[in-house]
């Protein structure tokens, strides 16, 4: 491990969600820069939250979607029946 | 291989390219790995404004259609009770982990939302208070799961109709639990599988924050844990679903 890197894995989050401030930013990169196994965690951050997004924003499978538009109609008829 | 201790994780310099697997799926797992990489730090930056719509357009946009369930508008009733029961099928299968009671968990955010809609106060809660919702909604299932039988019996009762505030209504469809093939196909069984390694409490940080992309004073909101907390359990979070990742190589 080198100097430096304890902090940046300490602040590497932050980093990633932008709340870090301009210089600290670049104290992180010019460490990354000469420090490959830093710069290795905060690609493997970036990929492991890029699938995570992925998978938030894929549709429901079909067929649960279907069911889950049948639920919806079933829960509105049956509500506007009740109101007649 | 040279690894290290931080914060009681221990890291690697050889595993952040998530080389995952010599196995049969390991090649789709890196392609997909690539793919995504270019959104990661869209991803990763939404807050500060440079990304795709950000987690308060989210957010407006479900208070517009509360507003507008709310003065009786027929589809955008529809369009929120059908974004509560994905939050609810997502939350329940990768923050929970029981596909079993994914649709139970569904069919409950579906009769909660449209029950809340008519009388929520403010718009700008909705959100918030649905996450709440569908989380306490899987602590339920997973309190009854413990001790009682599995299905989630309050289902066909509740929704406000003629004659009463909780007469009966049939919505559910007694359907069996979600198949797991659908799961399999639906989310990257690694991902999934990774994620179940992490504690629930760590794993719900994950889910509301990198999955959801909600911020991070929402995600203390819902959690009941202060934000300085939820970005502490983030960051170890997001190391403990990386090593999960590279195959628990450190």
């Amino acid at each position: 491990m080198k100097p430096g890197c304890r902090q940046i894995l300490k602040e590497i989050s932050a980093y990633l969600d932008g709340e870090l401030e301009i210089a600290a930013c670049a104290t992180i990169e010019r460490h990354c820069a000469d420090c490959a196994s830093c710069a290795a965690v905060v690609d493997g951050l970036k990929q492991t939250a890029g699938l995570c997004r992925q998978l938030g924003t894929t549709p429901l499978p079909l067929p649960v979607l279907e069911r889950a538009r049948a639920s919806v109609r079933r829960l509105l008829e049956n509500s506007t029946t009740g109101d007649e | 291989m040279v690894t290290r201790e931080v914060d009681g994780l221990s890291l690697s310099p050889t595993a952040g390219d998530l080389h995952l697997s010599e196995g049969t799926d390991g090649s789709s797992w890196r392609a997909k790995a690539a793919l995504v990489q270019s959104q990661a730090v869209a991803v990763l930056t939404r807050e500060a404004g440079t990304g795709g719509p950000g987690p308060d357009a989210v957010k407006a946009e479900y208070a517009t259609l509360v507003r507008a369930a709310a003065d009786g508008d027929r589809v955008a009733m529809e369009r929120l009770l059908m974004r509560a029961q994905e939050v609810a099928f997502r939350f329940s299968l990768l923050a929970c982990g029981h596909e079993a009671d994914a649709e139970d968990v569904m069919q409950d955010a579906l009769l909660k939302t449209y029950q809340h809609v008519s009388r929520i106060a403010d718009p700008d809660a909705f959100r918030t208070w649905l996450y709440t919702t569908v989380r306490n909604s899987c602590l339920m299932k997973r309190r009854r799961r413990a001790g009682e039988p599995v299905r989630f019996e309050s289902i066909e009762q509740g929704a406000p109709a003629a004659g009463g505030e909780d007469a009966p209504i049939d919505i559910a469809d007694r359907t069996p639990g979600v198949d797991q093939k659908l799961i399999d196909e639906w989310a990257d069984e690694r991902l999934r599988a990774a994620l179940k390694q992490l504690p629930p409490a760590y794993r719900i940080i994950i889910l509301l924050r990198e999955m959801e992309g909600l911020p991070t004073k929402e995600v203390a909101a819902i959690t009941g844990y202060s934000e300085a907390n939820v970005k502490t359990r983030l960051r170890r979070a997001r190391l403990m679903l990386r090593r999960e990742l590279t195959g628990g190589e450190p």
